[in-house]
């Protein structure tokens, strides 16, 4: 985020653009309620009737699947109605001619019918987006990265800032606002493939020779070429290219695309070890399942998503034989003959990311302590960190200037069709987290809805299909077949369906398509065909849909069952 | 009671709470005047604790190292010594066979925190030898 959570209330104008914080990011969405009675302006472009669009000064209900032609229209109409900001444009930004090449003919009347949005309300948003005082902020999750499109998206939500003005001021620009609670610090501590800690290229010999001479090993053992990214992983086993798989703290098998296929891709694995704190689907297929200590149970720090680093201390001790994750890590490496010696949290920030990151040298444990943070940039000691990045129009390229790219509006990979007409989209709630492991085992979050999950479904859809509130239906696509409830639903589009993330049984990547773009390799969770048709015997299906459940359950119990005898009680292996 | 100063483990908002424990069970949080929640928390930060008290509504802890000591064979628990070795060695028989490139690792973009992340890609780079590392910042 180029602005900090605090910032966002000091708008002028806030635009939500496939971003539903008040799922997502509660306390985020508590900032744009503070904004509005602050005096700014709200603006929601979203399918959905979300809950913020029940306070938006405007709301844009474009279609599923045309981002790029809506933002590239949004951008047309600032350049024709002269919004944008000829000044900074000429002496912040690079390509302004070449890019509008390529937005120019993506006028309002050309575009509606993609977007089902009309010209007056799409100049109205552009207007009050672009004039707004003193700054404007864009704010995206999910809505915008898992499409197809994505990549795009995100380019032409940046030129519409630069354009307008609306970035490198404070409180303002870009806020990808990200989803889980240490995203940001996973990928600020370089567990990415193609960069080290603080997003130092692996293929710039330097930085390599760097990190060689502070792990202690010769240049030429470290790789100079990018890595795989793990959301391809279950093809890259298919190709044969990856026979090991070392998954630490996710659960691919809920939380990934066509998770049956995946299934079958794990399976192939010569060694998969998952090291996790629960049993899970994942955990359940692995070859060796290493016990971690949980959040609670450990010391450390998180990265927020406006690049807050903050401590957070053990409240319990370790479990069973639990270790700490680094523990176990540094472990392995030692046997392995790269041995990490560390004996605490802090040694390992200090020496692994302060004196290697120069932008984090001033994010100290100290400064950290208690209530404290540190947000980077802050490159020395005395620093006080950076909410707003880019003041002044200093940007982060070559020759600091804004590069504008453009790009032409393409159809999601997966488009519907007579025989699965209606658009799947997978999205969030508020009471459970991703792959429930850890909200599914919390009583009172557990009263809010049971398995197997719901499908919302407009009422016509509903109707048509000859569903009720509560039936049970059956969701399926060219991947699978699941059963779950109608939520009959009057705040959602007709065509598409939504479901959440979180239900082991109603799990809606048993449907999705997977899908990723090669750039970011997101998958495109949030378009595929489908179709609902509601179970003929309702009864059954209430013993069926538990019956499952209740069966999957006892898997994880049964796999998990050896923990209970100890080695010694078995005899030595 | 005891407290003790956490952020929360959900969202990517970064609030500060204390979790509150009475005799080794954890029976609530309570906000912080944090930078980003300022006193505040939501549904998930109030009442998205007691999984650390195993509840096993859903599924339960692992609490000790386990494997299959030959593919598709039955879990078996083992100690830390056995797990890791067998983990190194096949590891080592992997990259010796396909290259370091043929292993993939991910970091954690949850609970474990900044700190494992770092000692995960070091691993993964100066110990075996592969930028084939990732983590859940897609999904």
């Amino acid at each position: 985020m180029s602005v900090s959570v605090p910032g966002l209330e000091n708008a002028g104008c806030l635009m939500l653009f496939g971003y539903n914080p008040n799922a997502s990011h509660p306390i985020v969405a508590r900032r744009v309620v503070k904004a509005k009675e602050k005096g700014a302006k709200i603006i929601v472009a979203d399918p959905r009737y979300i809950e913020t669009a029940r306070i938006a000064d405007l709301y844009l209900p474009l279609n599923n699947g045309s981002n790029v032609a809506f933002l590239n229209t949004f951008a047309n109409v600032i350049v024709n109605e002269g919004l944008h900001d000829k000044q900074f444009i000429d002496e912040h930004t690079v390509g302004f001619d070449e890019w509008w090449k390529t937005i120019e003919s993506y006028t309002p009347d050309r575009t509606e019918s993609i977007t089902g949005i009309s010209p007056r309300l799409m100049k109205e948003a552009a207007r009050m987006y672009a004039h707004a005082q003193p700054s404007s902020v864009l704010c995206w999750g999910m809505g915008v990265t898992q499409q197809k499109q994505n990549v795009e998206s995100i380019h032409t939500l940046a030129a519409i800032a630069c354009i307008t003005h609306q970035i490198a001021k404070p409180n303002s620009g870009l806020a990808p606002v990200r989803g889980q609670n240490n995203v940001q610090g996973s990928c600020d501590m370089g567990a990415l493939p193609n960069v080290f800690p603080g997003y130092q290229k692996v293929t710039d010999a330097a930085h390599r020779q760097k990190f060689a001479e502070a792990w202690g090993v010769p240049t030429e053992k470290l790789s100079d070429h990018e890595g795989y990214k793990v959301s391809n992983v279950g093809h890259l086993i298919e190709e044969g290219r990856i026979r090991a798989f070392y998954n630490f703290g996710e659960d691919p098998l809920q939380t990934e695309p066509d998770t049956r296929k995946l299934a079958q891709q794990l399976a192939a694995l010569e060694i998969f070890v998952c090291q996790d704190i629960f049993m899970t689907q994942t955990t359940a297929v692995a070859d060796v399942v290493l016990p971690a200590t949980s959040w609670g149970e450990h010391e450390g720090t998180f990265g927020a998503c406006d690049r807050t680093f903050q401590r957070f201390d053990a409240a319990l001790p370790p479990k069973g034989e639990c270790r700490h994750d680094w523990e176990i890590i540094a472990d392995l490496s030692t046997r392995m003959g790269h041995p990490i010696t560390y004996k605490s949290t802090r040694e390992i920030w200090d020496n692994e990311l302060r004196a290697l990151w120069p932008a984090a040298f001033g994010a100290t444990y100290e400064k950290m302590a208690g209530l404290g943070h540190a947000q980077w940039p802050i490159p020395t000691l005395d620093h006080p960190g950076t909410p707003d990045l880019f003041l002044g129009g200093k940007f982060t390229t070559p020759d600091g200037k804004a590069h504008l790219i453009a790009h032409e509006y393409k159809l999601p990979t997966e488009t519907p069709d007579t025989k699965y007409p209606l658009i799947l989209c997978t999205v969030r709630e508020v009471g459970h987290y991703s792959c429930r492991s850890m909200t599914g085992n919390c009583t009172t979050l557990s009263l809010l809805a049971e398995e197997p999950g719901f499908v919302h479904i407009n009422a016509l859809d509903a109707e048509a299909r000859g569903i009720k509130q509560d039936d049970l239906v059956w969701v399926y696509s060219r991947r699978g077949k699941i059963i779950t409830r109608a939520e009959v639903d009057d705040r959602i589009n007709v065509g598409t369906v939504y479901m959440t993330y979180q239900w082991w049984i109603g799990k809606c990547n048993d449907l999705t398509i997977h899908a990723v773009d090669k750039r970011s390799a997101t998958p495109e969770d949030k378009h595929s065909a489908c179709q609902v048709e509601l179970v003929d015997d309702q009864l059954w299906a209430e013993q069926h849909a538990h019956e499952i459940y209740m069966n999957l359950k006892a898997r994880m119990t049964q796999e998990s069952a050896p923990q209970q005898i100890a080695p010694h009680q078995r005899g030595d292996r | 009671m005891e407290k003790h100063m956490a952020v929360c483990p959900y969202c990517g908002s970064g609030c500060k709470l204390n979790i509150l424990v009475q005799d080794g069970i954890v029976v609530g949080t309570e906000p912080l005047q944090g930078i980003t929640n300022e006193g505040e928390l939501c549904l998930k930060g109030l009442s998205g604790y007691d999984f650390l008290n195993d509840t096993k509504i859903l599924t339960p802890r692992v609490y000790h190292p386990q494997l299959r000591p030959v593919k598709g064979a039955p879990f078996e628990r083992v100690t830390w010594d056995n797990a890791l070795n067998f983990v190194a060695e096949k590891l080592l028989a992997v990259k010796e066979k396909f290259g370091p490139d043929a292993i993939m690792l991910t970091g954690s973009s949850r609970g474990a925190g900044n700190e494992a992340n770092l000692v995960m890609q070091r691993f993964a780079r100066a110990c075996i030898g592969t930028n084939n590392i990732d983590n859940c910042a897609r999904t």
